[in-house]
């Protein structure tokens, strides 16, 4: 009965009703945008940091990742990266190096990775930002595959050779040719300016470090669980080797998605004061104009608790109907910022920033707690807003509420 | 023993830095049957009496008994219970629900009761017939003349079938003919159902249709014939 009632009120002022109701929509629909679009951002963020260099974890003798000694290397059996494989979607076997990079008449100091092409592309997504040419082979042992930066400052491109110089393990200096393979633009200017990819044996043999490893990069399905993963293998592998998950290898990624929490509550929260305070407005109206009515409703025997109760259930009723429809319009736009997005590259240039890139595209991540958040809180939000003015109508004395015209 | 008693009952307002008496000592005993008005004048204190009697006010001073409850010393809660199961109220401006239509109106009480629909609707049925109101149910409100509104406000007064039905004024918006047949019907619920009434009036014609006129002028008995 209280429902029915409830529902009905709602209703009595069509007018009113709807602009409050729109209010409602839009607010909670452009929040779950909003937050869609945040997570877009901050997923892009991650992934530029993690899946275009680091990997989610990191495993290396320890200390390596602070001064990248070329001595803290190490070597793995097949059954150590068994251990590895029912928990990561990849891991990458690495050497690393860093050396003069001579191309036609230009050299630059770059940084050389060492890979096995088809492990690392199950951890890094360098294959998806191809500018030219082609991802590294299996068995291609000469080939480079080099930053778009890079490639311009040496005047290279696809089937150009370059010369690499370093020095080895054992002291000597050592120096082989590459064939440039192809050129990646990730956005990230240290990695477009610096990195070049090529085959593992090629390194180890360069360095005079046959079977050894610097590090190996890992991806997990869920890369904000990292640390917890972290922490699980450290238990299963040797006392030399450390396990860095991509919050200790970059802090300041880990403040930025620590910061998106708190960036996401104060949106949800300026929303949803305007809105709760249009909705409290409202209710507080249909009381007033509603005084004598109440009173007879208590005249013949309502108890206050049910006044109180029918008020709520009146914003309860709104609240449902606005998230409703909010939810469908929030997802519909967040859906279509996911598949089409907005290209803004005409205008704006990628920016890095705490290690990440944040590209020049607005696009959304569609996430349950993105639409549980807006939903949760405005229906929070329309029961607190609506108390006030239950209360009110709760508290009336029958005898004064009748006599009001 | 009485349905309704009152013990020396005053109802003190304040207005302003002064105290307005709108009921001075009054003693009164109304037994279940009987169709009585409280007469007077606007100001004698008849729609205050009435409100205490409804436990929709409480005395300043004595007490008022109501079929056994002493109505100044209950809470809110149980004034509210007691409006619900022992009294009808009809207004003078029938202050039905606009959201509810004449039946859902009518079965108000009953909803509150929680006494199931299949009840609910025989009662509403029973009573539209008794007062005329059949081929209206789904009317609402605003769709009804005046005194069509006001009994379907009888019919929610009698629903519950309470000790007691409560009227202020209740011809007040009506027109004589209108009144004529109202209160026709309610001495006809009163002789053939025992319905005990209590009107508030100044209308010579309601007057005219009471068995005891309870006469007030500036908040006391004035006479009681």
């Amino acid at each position: 009965m209280l429902w029915r009632l409830a529902i009905r009120n709602i209703w009595r002022n069509r007018r009113r009703t709807l602009l409050t109701l729109s209010a409602m929509v839009v607010s909670s629909a452009l929040l779950i945008l909003c937050l869609g679009i945040f997570s877009g951002m901050l997923k892009d963020m991650l992934a530029s940091a993690t899946e275009q260099y680091f990997g989610h974890l990191e495993i290396s003798t320890k200390g390596y990742q602070e001064d990248r000694d070329m001595f803290a290397n190490f070597s793995v059996s097949d059954d150590f990266l068994l251990l590895l494989q029912p928990q990561v979607l990849g891991f990458s076997p690495r050497l690393r190096s860093f050396g003069l990079l001579s191309g036609q008449d230009k050299s630059s100091p770059v940084e050389l990775l060492g890979v096995e092409p088809e492990r690392e592309r199950q951890v890094t997504s360098l294959q998806d930002h191809l500018q030219a040419g082609s991802y590294l082979l299996a068995d291609d042992h000469e080939g480079a595959l080099i930053g778009a930066g890079l490639a311009r400052r040496l005047a290279v491109k696809p089937g150009d050779q370059l010369v690499f110089v370093t020095q080895a393990a054992d002291g000597s200096i050592g120096n082989d040719l590459l064939t440039v393979r192809g050129v990646f633009a990730t956005g990230d200017q240290g990695h477009d300016n610096g990195l070049v990819l090529v085959a593992l044996p090629w390194l180890q043999q360069l360095l005079v470090l046959p079977g050894r490893l610097h590090e190996i990069a890992v991806r997990i399905e869920h890369p904000l669980q990292a640390a917890a993963f972290a922490a699980q293998l450290r238990q299963k592998l040797p006392t030399t080797l450390e396990v860095l998950d991509w919050g200790e290898l970059l802090p300041e990624m880990r403040e930025v998605v620590a910061s998106y929490d708190v960036s996401r509550l104060i949106i949800v929260s300026i929303l949803y004061v305007a809105t709760g305070l249009g909705i409290l407005n409202t209710f507080f109206m249909s009381v007033m104009e509603r005084t004598r009515e109440f009173g007879v409703l208590m005249a013949v025997g309502m108890r206050p608790g049910q006044v109180r109760l029918m008020v709520l259930l009146e914003t309860l009723a709104m609240g449902l109907l606005a998230l409703l429809i909010g939810v469908v319009f929030g997802v519909l736009l967040s859906l279509y910022m996911a598949y089409v997005g907005i290209d803004l590259s005409g205008s704006l240039t990628p920016i890095t920033y705490a290690g990440g890139t944040i590209l020049p595209r607005l696009h959304a991540v569609l996430e349950v707690t993105n639409v549980l958040v807006p939903a949760a809180v405005l229906l929070l939000v329309c029961l607190l807003a609506g108390f006030l003015p239950a209360n009110r109508a709760a508290r009336m004395q029958p005898v004064v509420a009748i006599r009001e015209e | 023993m009485s349905l309704i008693e009152l013990k020396s009952v005053s109802k003190i307002y304040p207005l302003g830095n002064q105290q307005v008496v709108a009921v001075a000592n009054l003693s009164l005993k109304i037994k279940a049957g009987e169709f009585t008005v409280l007469a007077g004048p606007s100001g004698s204190g008849k729609t205050t009496l009435l409100n205490l009697i409804g436990c929709l006010d409480q005395p300043s001073e004595g007490e008022v008994w109501l079929d056994g409850h002493n109505v100044g010393k209950e809470e809110a809660k149980q004034l509210a219970k007691l409006r619900l199961n022992k009294i009808g109220f009809i207004f003078q401006s029938y202050n039905l629900i606009p959201v509810l239509t004449a039946a859902e109106n009518a079965e108000f009480t009953l909803m509150l009761l929680g006494i199931d629909k299949v009840k609910r609707r025989q009662r509403i049925v029973e009573l539209f017939a008794e007062l005329g109101l059949q081929g209206l149910e789904d009317r609402n409100p605003s769709d009804l003349s005046g005194g069509q509104q006001q009994r379907v406000a009888i019919a929610r007064a009698m629903a519950a079938q309470p000790a007691v039905i409560l009227a202020d004024e209740p011809t007040a918006s009506l027109d004589l003919q209108t009144s004529e047949d109202l209160l026709a019907l309610m001495q006809r619920l009163n002789e053939t159902q025992g319905v005990t009434f209590v009107f508030s009036s100044h209308d010579p014609l309601v007057i005219s249709h009471a068995r005891r006129v309870v006469s007030l002028r500036d908040g006391c008995l004035e006479s009681d014939r």
